[in-house]
């Protein structure tokens, strides 16, 4: 669980994945994190959807994160559903941080344990 | 003899019939992206994303509105614009609603014809039943402004006056905007790949130095695909604060950010 790395690659997910309805600009779009987590909640809400992930830090401490994605209609149409996400399942995660280093992030993509994924992950 | 011309009066002013006009049934999108940039074709970097710095387009603005835009953008590159929309409620308005993501409806009768966009709210509504617009004294500016136009074989040509502007809107969010004064001339139509391409002409004494051309085009959606209520207010854990700074809130409301601007 205690693997968060921040890759920090430049030429991989530049561009937030996301069209928002507001600004993006709090997340480090330069940067990427990956690290599993366990989902706590999803919220399939306008104006995006949320996923409430538990992630286990370096220091052995569990911490809520929460890392939004886009709005539901339009990931609806690109595969997404309202059970995308469950409480309790197992993924891995890539997310921009935040710039200031708080317990949010973009959504990038995931992948489930039988190996499928949503949203960017193979690129 | 003498009653010809009446006749012929009033052929050319009766709406078109139902079978006459085009078919643009369906959920369609926009071919246009770059984050919502309003006109792509003058947009540097041309693949840079509306909000992000250093992005801009190049109408051609009077003095006074080249500096207003930069004065945004100099907001924009320290993420203190506020978007209008990102308060949830408020309209894009008119003509930024044909640079919106999530999907669009064109509903089309003989007597108006409505656009209506699911990342809301906005519906424009051009009449074309031989309306024109209202005398001044019962207009006023409102986000999509007041739209009257007539058919032209299978184009749609209408003109839009008394958009609320500067005031509560924003052309996209590199922050370009226009005056109350501007007016906007479109044509749309069917292209020959099935492309639903709208042409503006925008006018505005107050910003723009010569008429700013502005092509976008919408690609329709396979068949059944559906729009969607937006119901932005839903779950807005992002408000913005007095400075134009976007928050992010966990789940019980709480604000999430380490750093947070005075006000």
């Amino acid at each position: 669980m205690n693997r968060n790395a921040c890759l920090c690659l430049l030429l991989l997910f530049l561009t937030p994945v996301v069209v928002a309805h507001h600004s993006f600009a709090m997340f480090d779009s330069d940067r990427f994190v990956e690290t599993e987590a366990t989902v706590v909640e999803f919220q399939w809400t306008n104006p995006h959807v949320w996923i409430e992930i538990m992630v286990t830090d370096d220091t052995e401490t569990a911490n809520q994160w929460s890392i939004e994605g886009g709005g539901k209609n339009t990931l609806f149409r690109s595969g997404w559903r309202p059970n995308t996400f469950e409480p309790g399942d197992v993924i891995s995660i890539r997310y921009h941080p935040m710039h200031d280093g708080s317990h949010a992030g973009g959504f990038i993509g995931a992948r489930f344990p039988d190996g499928s994924t949503i949203g960017r992950w193979d690129e | 003899m003498r009653l010809i011309p009446v006749i012929c009066l009033v052929l050319l002013c009766s709406p078109t019939r139902p079978d006459e006009l085009p078919d643009w049934s369906g959920v369609w999108q926009r071919v246009e992206g770059n984050a919502g940039m309003f006109d792509v074709s003058t947009t540097v970097p041309p693949d840079g994303r509306a909000g992000s710095p250093g992005v801009r387009q190049h109408p051609p603005l009077t003095d006074e509105w080249e500096a207003k835009y930069r004065a945004n953008l100099d907001l924009v590159a320290r993420d203190r614009l506020p978007d209008p929309i990102s308060r949830c409620g408020t309209p894009a308005g008119f003509p930024r609603m044909l640079a919106l993501p999530d999907v669009y409806e064109f509903i089309v009768r003989p007597e108006q014809t409505w656009i209506i966009t699911e990342n809301g709210p906005n519906i424009l509504r051009i009449y074309t039943d031989g309306r024109k617009h209202p005398p001044p004294s019962d207009l006023w500016p409102t986000f999509t402004g007041d739209s009257v136009g007539w058919w032209n074989g299978q184009v749609l040509e209408f003109t839009t006056v008394a958009m609320i502007g500067e005031a509560q809107t924003v052309l996209d969010r590199s922050g370009l905007t226009l005056s109350d004064q501007a007016t906007v001339e479109t044509k749309m139509y069917l292209t020959d790949g099935g492309l639903l391409r709208a042409e503006l002409v925008i006018k505005d004494p107050l910003v723009l130095t010569e008429p700013w051309y502005v092509t976008r085009h919408f690609r329709r959606m396979p068949p059944g695909t559906k729009a969607y209520d937006y119901a932005c207010a839903e779950n807005n854990r992002n408000p913005i604060t007095g400075t134009g700074q976007t928050l992010t809130l966990d789940t019980d409301g709480r604000v999430i950010d380490k750093v947070i601007e005075n006000e």
